[in-house]
């Protein structure tokens, strides 16, 4: 009774939080929203990512790769596959279509080399993520006739519209696009809470714990981490089919190896395994980013010039303090370990 | 012929160093449960190291000067990464090596530029042998690393730090019982492997270029050699390091020559490597099972 009663109320309480979400998209400015875009997008593969690592206990260090194939999935199916005929338009297909196909061709993917991936435990999946990573980069340079590489990149400038409703224009994510994405971390977030709570939750904790016992005591666990690596990869590459949208524009420095380091970091912060704090994380982190960016490209600060590749130093350096810093001192998450204080602080209350 | 003992010269020269990388590695996975992901950035630290000394003062005193702060640093990275209060698993160590990792690539780029550096060697020209050309670099290379190899391996047998490594790699809590402090461990296990890492990027930028971005390949590249020992053997790590050097050297220069691919061969060089550092882990996974 009681139980179910806390459950039903943390229902609402993330129904009335995903509504707010979803309301402040149509509040913000152009400006800010592209940022509460970006946060929204980063928070659905933290999500994914967090399920991962906390539940299945499989560190990637190459969730920022499946993020890349679904932009550039999206992107090229829109553009066309044939690069002699993109200048024609309408040579790919509806965009609508290709947001759908991307995380599925993603998830695809990650399910086909999965199975041997998957194979590999601790520090070898995670040099091995890593190296993904930098094997898609290479070829998404290697290949610049399909994928328009650096330069000129590819331009997806072909609008994204539903049910002849226009989800982003010719000056990219409208707040409609915005509002879809934050509707879409809602979903995730239901999605993953579900499977926390369900068998397959259970079992991927089991698993997490040692996969010697959970395979004693019945569970298939290659077949649960495939699983989980799937979703977590189509997660990963529908937030990158909508932000291929969003920005209208794809080239590989925008998937460099720090993004996938990048989602390590706020599903570090945000505690693993926690869905919640992968939210917050995201969020937390996106903001942090975009702040520190700003920060560097001020001409100078507290009387010292600043150099051009101040805005890179900045962001990587304090992300890297805070990994340093989280990992060492709070294991568990900043969130949790913050949760924790606060309960502490509280006066200690008798239950009857 | 004599193409392809060009490949394995440059090869086994680029392999050496990978080969001292992954040496490193396997001391510190050994003494500690730790990946260091921070491994190539203590080789890309001595490059650079190494460029910024080499005009100012000999070269032998500048590269020595290199590989010794090198190895400072290393020790502290030793201290942080162990963890504190027996609370940090050998995973976390490896995310807390991959944030040092970060800080000390953003650190190099505020104090490099993101320019490839490097210096002349003292050699003039190359030697021909048969028709194939030996940069005396290379050769360089290749010695030092052999010897640095040997050094290390007499080192862990005939002096005490070196007993109280083999002692923790044996068994961390026997170590423990005995009185060896495995933080203490940690910090010289970190500190050797630092300056090894260091000594074959002062060698090898002269005919390979260091940029403040290149700790990733290396250290990728140098896990693959220790994951050829499984992670536990000194002397495979060195034979891995050897064979993914001139793996590499060979994928490159023959894929060349298959029609259709041509110009973009060379620019699938990293991804190459990758592939072959993961069918290699992928393998020495395969066998840890059946074992």
């Amino acid at each position: 009774m009681n139980l179910s009663r806390s459950r039903t109320l943390r229902l609402a309480g993330t129904l009335a939080a995903g509504s707010f979400a979803i309301w402040l998209s149509y509040q913000l400015s152009p400006g800010d929203r592209s940022l509460y875009t970006l946060m929204g997008l980063y928070a659905i593969v933290a999500i994914g990512l967090s399920l991962l690592i906390g539940f299945a206990g499989q560190i990637s260090l190459g969730q920022g790769a499946f993020y890349a194939l679904g932009a550039y999935t999206a992107g090229i199916l829109t553009v066309g596959l044939d690069p002699d005929d993109r200048l024609v338009s309408e040579a790919g297909i509806d965009p609508a279509l290709a947001v759908v196909a991307a995380p599925i061709l993603t998830g695809l993917v990650a399910a086909v080399i999965g199975v041997p991936l998957l194979r590999l435990r601790g520090h070898y999946l995670a040099f091995a993520t890593l190296a993904l990573h930098l094997i898609l980069l290479a070829a998404i340079f290697a290949q610049s006739g399909f994928t328009g590489g650096q330069d000129p990149g590819l331009a997806v400038i072909e609008p994204l519209e539903i049910f002849g409703l226009q989800i982003t224009g010719v000056t990219g994510g409208t707040a409609r696009h915005t509002a879809i994405v934050w509707g879409l971390v809602l979903v995730t977030l239901l999605v993953a809470l579900n499977l926390v709570g369900s068998r397959a939750g259970r079992a991927l904790q089991a698993i997490a714990t040692s996969e010697r016992t959970a395979a004693a005591a019945g569970i298939n666990v290659s077949a649960y981490k495939l699983r989980l690596f799937v979703l977590s990869a189509g997660l990963a590459g529908l937030a990158g089919a909508l932000y291929a949208f969003m920005l209208q524009f794809l080239s590989p420095d925008a998937f460099g190896v720090f993004l996938s380091i990048q989602f390590v970091v706020m599903v570090a912060v945000g505690g693993l395994g926690s869905v919640y704090g992968a939210v917050v994380g995201a969020v937390a982190i996106t903001w942090l980013e975009h702040e520190l960016r700003e920060l560097g490209a001020r001409p100078s600060l507290l009387g010292f010039d600043l150099p051009d590749q101040a805005p890179q130093v900045f962001s990587v350096g304090v992300f890297a303090v805070i990994l340093i810093v989280v990992i060492l001192f709070f294991p568990r998450g900043l969130l949790p370990a913050l949760g924790d204080g606060i309960r502490r602080l509280r006066p200690v209350r008798h239950e009857n | 012929m004599k193409e392809f003992l060009q490949l394995v010269v440059v090869g086994v020269s680029t392999g050496s160093a990978y080969a001292l990388v992954g040496i490193g590695m396997v001391l510190i996975f050994r003494t500690t449960g730790i990946v260091n992901f921070a491994q190539g950035s203590f080789a890309v630290l001595g490059g650079l190291f190494m460029v910024a000394l080499v005009d100012d003062i000999h070269g032998l005193v500048a590269g020595l000067a290199a590989v010794l702060v090198v190895a400072f640093i290393g020790s502290l990275v030793g201290f942080v990464a162990v963890g504190f209060r027996h609370r940090t698993t050998p995973l976390a160590s490896l995310i807390i090596t991959l944030g040092i990792a970060l800080l000390i690539t953003s650190l190099n780029l505020l104090a490099f530029g993101d320019r490839p550096h490097t210096y002349p060697t003292i050699f003039d020209r190359a030697w021909d042998i048969g028709g194939v050309l030996v940069q005396p670099q290379y050769v360089l290379v290749a010695g030092v690393t052999l010897l640095a190899a040997l050094l290390l391996t007499l080192g862990l047998q005939r002096t005490i730090a070196g007993q109280a490594l083999v002692a923790c790699a044996d068994s961390r809590r026997a170590a423990e019982l005995v009185g060896i402090d495995v933080r203490a461990v940690a910090v010289v296990a970190f500190a050797v492997s630092a300056g090894l890492s260091a000594l074959g990027w002062v060698l090898l930028t002269p005919v390979d270029p260091v940029n403040y971005d290149s700790d990733v390949r290396i250290a990728i590249n140098g896990f693959a050699a220790a994951a050829f020992g499984g992670l536990a053997s000194i002397r495979l790590a060195y034979v891995g390091g050897l064979v993914l050097g001139v793996a590499q050297q060979l994928v490159v220069g023959y894929a060349d020559k298959i029609p259709g691919l041509g110009q973009q061969a060379r620019q699938y060089e990293l991804a190459a490597a990758l592939v072959i550092m993961l069918v290699l882990i992928g393998w020495r996974a395969r066998n840890e099972v059946h074992e």
